[in-house]
């Protein structure tokens, strides 16, 4: 029994250690909703870069980390967050949960890509794609599609996949390209009177599933389970090289695109390795390394990965930031009214 | 559950008067006020947050800032509207498969001489040891629209994903639990009454419906109750395989995190402890007249089977072992293959896991695991000690307290502790602690109730002639109490361990990004589609779990307890 009881104590005294371990290196709390398999890559890079900081990041839906942030409002956990959609940054800053930062290097970031006041900085640009499934396409006799409009062809019916825009960032770039696209007057009515809704209703005819993530339409795709899936671009090419039958469709109407920045939190606990950490996201090495996976990065003169289409190559839709970043909650409202069975 | 409740009220008596007894005086209602605190922050209070997000505008608890808009806002929204009758929908034909199978099952355990019994109880147990996401990956491994068996075996379009989906995972899932119900009650009701019945030249059917059935019904609506209870609340399959059709549980975590809305999910959660308290309370309520029916005299011998029906019931059996093996087996082969099902060469890539977590998050994890299995089996001991054998003060507030957390679902708790620890000072948000803390909450419940059934087989004169020999409260239970429970002790050891290791819902929204957590990887690495790796995941938590029970048997023997295998568990 005395045994049985030290070891008991031992084994918590140890735990208990563990759990408060204090190490020399200067923690920081990262949250990010950039892709896992990305963002593993990228943090491998970033230790040998920064020895002397102890990284902890967790990776969140676009969704999921704006959800945090909610919650965290009044104690915030992390101290930076690294790769979320501009969309749903710019409706935190009124909420001044976000800390203005110019991290080392700003001025080589064009304008385009960063709040003038250094809110937030741009690193990526990543676009929607369709990614078919050519094994699938064949054994059902189904014609590739080449884009949006194609999809609204019976023949697909329920053989597509797209990402719920409200849990995922890549659903949500895919309906407001479409909702700026199709209506050149989206500015002047209000949301739910938008043309592209009568669009998205004749598509959601063929559409097999709204699944909770951007990248998961591709994978099940790839995985056969639909004909084509509504996701971006660079999940493509990880499949590929898996050895998956999938193809890389950019819908010839415009790709839909969004922004992934970074920025400091407000009343960040580690606010000087925050700093650190920012500085090296928007350096020319951590750039080379996005540059692996997204179409574009933000550090001008570097070339997206190999085997995607260049970025000056595709014909992206016509993105309106503020406008959508204001109206989000009610075009997924609208949205969820329409499609959610 | 034990089955011999030996009641005794033996009343104790504290002729000595020496110094121990002074410590005595204050130990008991220190531990009693301990265990009622402990229960009431972190139990009730995150409840009440819930509450008061609900009812109150803002949150902020007054007169005039009562609300029910966020009911109104939920009820005539109609997808959300939709989510509890989905739910209903989901339990109450789940609740109806798993009772039908598992009432035959079980039959064959208790009332029949087929072989292979041992076989069958521990098959029947396996989805404990798993999270409650297994099922919804194997099934959509072997029947989704590419599945194993759909597509390529059959080649038929089918699409599983929805109700069906989510019933077949379910039912599945919940086996394991309506199983011990059943199984006990129906090896504990006398079985010469069947017999009787029979030699007076009752038809067989008869006898089923007259005599068997009745005299299970308590065992069947306990049962009943509490698969819908798993049912209702079960976050991981639901989100896995429901595809479009949403449910309470995901209905919560949707508006939360996608809408931001922790009004409205606080909202949901107090529509889904509805039900899910109704069930608690009918079992509850139903499981103390059960054992009233267990006789004394119940007799263990099973007449021998007639062939005819020992074939059937064996076949049967293995059907149903059978179906829980697949499950288990597709989920391991699935994270060894390289591409299912297109390509079948074994690979060890899936368990490189490509998410910030990884080996890391199985490490927490079963550190996580091993505190919550020393510290919530120590704790319910002691509990279920003070409470069983000295009778403190308020005995059935803190009964009723301590047998409560089995009602909540692990989600509703999850996000009761978002909005009720989240402040500066609870040093304790965003560490492993508060982990720690909501597994063994959440969990209390089957704890203390099994250290409870065990101390009552400990003899009483035992502790009176410590006592008497001069022994303190502390000395009993350490030297006498502690040492004569150690077999249930590392029982409950090992239920804690299992329960935290695997379980999803009550921690989905506590994982950090300083704690990662193995069953929520599973979830993650799902969501962005590494459904091989999320199966290699599953099947590393599979291992470590079989590893610990593997280790409880040894120690069972050891210490020259019986082992009792998984079904004393529950």
């Amino acid at each position: 029994m005395k045994k049985a009881g030290l070891l008991a104590l031992c084994v918590l005294l140890v735990s208990l250690c563990l759990a408060g371990t204090v190490s020399a290196k200067d923690k920081v709390i990262i949250y990010t909703s950039l892709e896992n398999e990305e963002v593993v890559d990228y943090l491998k890079l970033a230790k040998q870069d920064l020895p002397d900081l102890d990284i902890q990041a967790i990776r969140l839906s676009t969704g999921e980390l704006g959800a945090r942030m909610m919650a965290e409002k009044d104690n915030p956990q992390a101290d930076c967050i690294w790769g979320w959609a501009v969309t749903n940054m710019a409706g935190f800053i009124p909420k001044g949960m976000l800390a203005p930062y110019k991290p080392k290097g700003w001025d080589k970031i064009p304008a385009e890509f960063k709040e003038s006041e250094g809110y937030w900085t741009a690193i990526d640009l990543y676009a929607a794609a369709l990614v078919p499934n050519t094994k699938v396409l064949e054994a059902k006799n189904l014609p590739m599609p080449s884009g949006w409009n194609d999809l609204l062809n019976p023949v697909y019916k329920d053989m597509l996949i797209m990402p719920n825009p409200a849990s995922s960032g890549t659903g949500f770039l895919q309906i407001a390209s479409l909702l700026v696209m199709l209506d050149p007057d989206y500015k002047s009515k209000p949301v739910e009177a938008n043309k592209a809704w009568d669009f998205l209703k004749e598509l959601d005819k063929n559409m097999g599933q709204y699944i909770k993530s951007g990248s998961k339409p591709a994978k099940l795709t790839a995985a056969g389970e639909y004909a084509v899936g509504c996701s971006f671009a660079f999940v493509y090419s990880s499949l590929k090289k898996k050895g998956f039958p999938v193809a890389l469709v950019l819908p010839k109407e415009g790709a839909g695109y969004e922004l992934e920045a970074n920025a400091l939190l407000k009343g960040a606990k580690n606010e000087a390795a925050a700093k650190k950490f920012l500085d090296w996201a928007i350096s020319k090495r951590a750039m080379e390394s996005y540059a692996k996976f997204k179409l574009g990065v933000t550090y001008p003169g570097i070339q997206g990965p190999k085997d995607l289409p260049a970025l000056n190559t595709i014909k992206l839709a016509p993105m309106d930031f503020p406008w959508q970043s204001e109206n989000r909650e009610k075009i997924l409202e609208t949205w969820q009214k329409l499609f959610l069975k | 559950m034990n089955t011999a409740l030996k009641e005794y009220t033996a009343s104790i008596d504290y002729g000595i008067s020496s110094a121990r007894t002074e410590i005595d005086r204050f130990i008991i209602p220190a531990v009693t006020i301990f265990i009622a605190l402990l229960l009431f922050f972190f139990m009730l209070f995150p409840m009440w947050s819930i509450l008061q997000l609900s009812f109150f505008k803002g949150g902020q608890f007054g007169i005039s800032n009562f609300t029910l808009a966020n009911f109104h806002k939920y009820f005539t929204t109609s997808y959300t509207l939709k989510a509890l009758w989905h739910s209903l929908y989901i339990s109450t034909v789940t609740t109806i498969i798993v009772i039908v199978i598992v009432f035959f099952f079980a039959y064959a355990m208790a009332r029949t001489t087929i072989s292979g019994k041992t076989f069958f109880r521990n098959i029947i147990m396996m989805p404990l040891i798993a999270p409650s996401i297994v099922q919804a990956l194997a099934l959509i491994y072997l029947f989704g629209r590419n599945g194993l068996i759909t597509a390529h075996l059959l080649k038929i379009d089918w699409n599983i994903y929805g109700s069906v989906g989510i019933i077949f995972s379910e039912v599945l899932y919940c086996l394991p639990h309506a199983f011990v119900i059943l199984y006990t009650t129906l090896s504990a009701v006398d079985i010469r009454l069947d017999e009787a019945a029979e030699s007076l030249g009752a038809t067989p059917f008869k006898v089923f419906t007259r005599i068997t059935l009745p005299s299970a019904k308590y065992g069947i609506f306990s049962a009943a109750a509490l698969t819908f209870n798993l049912t209702i609340t079960d976050f991981g399959n639901p989100v896995v395989i429901g595809g479009n059709y949403n449910v309470l549980a995901t209905e919560i975590y949707a508006q939360v995190t996608n809408l931001y809305r922790f009004d409205l999910g606080a909202t949901i959660s107090i529509i889904l402890l509805v039900p899910s308290l109704m069930a608690f309370m009918l079992n509850y309520y139903v499981s103390r007249k059960t054992f009233s029916m267990i006789s004394g005299a119940a007799k263990p011998v099973i007449p021998p089977s007639r062939p005819l029906q020992k074939v059937s019931y064996t076949l049967y059996c293995y059907l149903v072992a059978f179906s829980i093996i697949v499950i288990f087996a597709t989920v391991i082969i699935g994270s060894f293959v390289k591409i299912w099902p297109y390509d079948w060469s074994l690979t060890l890539d899936h368990y490189n896991f490509p998410s910030i977590g990884g080996y890391s998050a199985i490490y927490t994890s079963v550190w996580v695991s091993l505190i919550v299995g020393i510290c919530g089996s120590f704790i319910t001991l002691v509990a279920g000690y003070v409470m069983e054998t000295r009778k403190p003060f308020f005995k059935q507030f803190i009964y009723l307290l301590s047998v409560m957390p089995a009602a909540i679902p692990g989600l509703v708790m999850g996000l009761g502790y978002i909005l009720a620890f989240n402040k500066p000072y609870y040093f304790f948000y965003g560490t492993p602690w508060i982990i720690v803390i909501n597994i063994i909450i959440c969990n209390f419940t089957l704890g203390i109730l099994s250290s409870i059934s065990n101390l009552r087989n400990i003899d009483p004169s035992v502790e009176e002639a410590a006592i008497s020999l001069g022994g303190d409260t502390i000395r009993t239970f350490f030297r006498i109490i502690f040492p004569l429970s150690r077999v249930a002790f590392f029982q409950n050891f090992v239920y804690f361990f299992m329960r935290s290791m695997t379980t999803i819902s009550a921690v989905i929204f506590l994982v950090s990004a300083t704690v990662h957590l193995a069953a929520i990887e599973i979830i993650m690495l799902d969501n962005d589609g590494w459904t091989a790796s999320a199966n290699a995941m599953c099947t590393c938590i599979i291992v470590i779990v079989l590893i610990m029970l593997g280790v409880l048997q040894i120690v069972a023997k050891k210490t020259g307890g019986r082992p009792e295998g998984l079904a004393a568990e529950i």
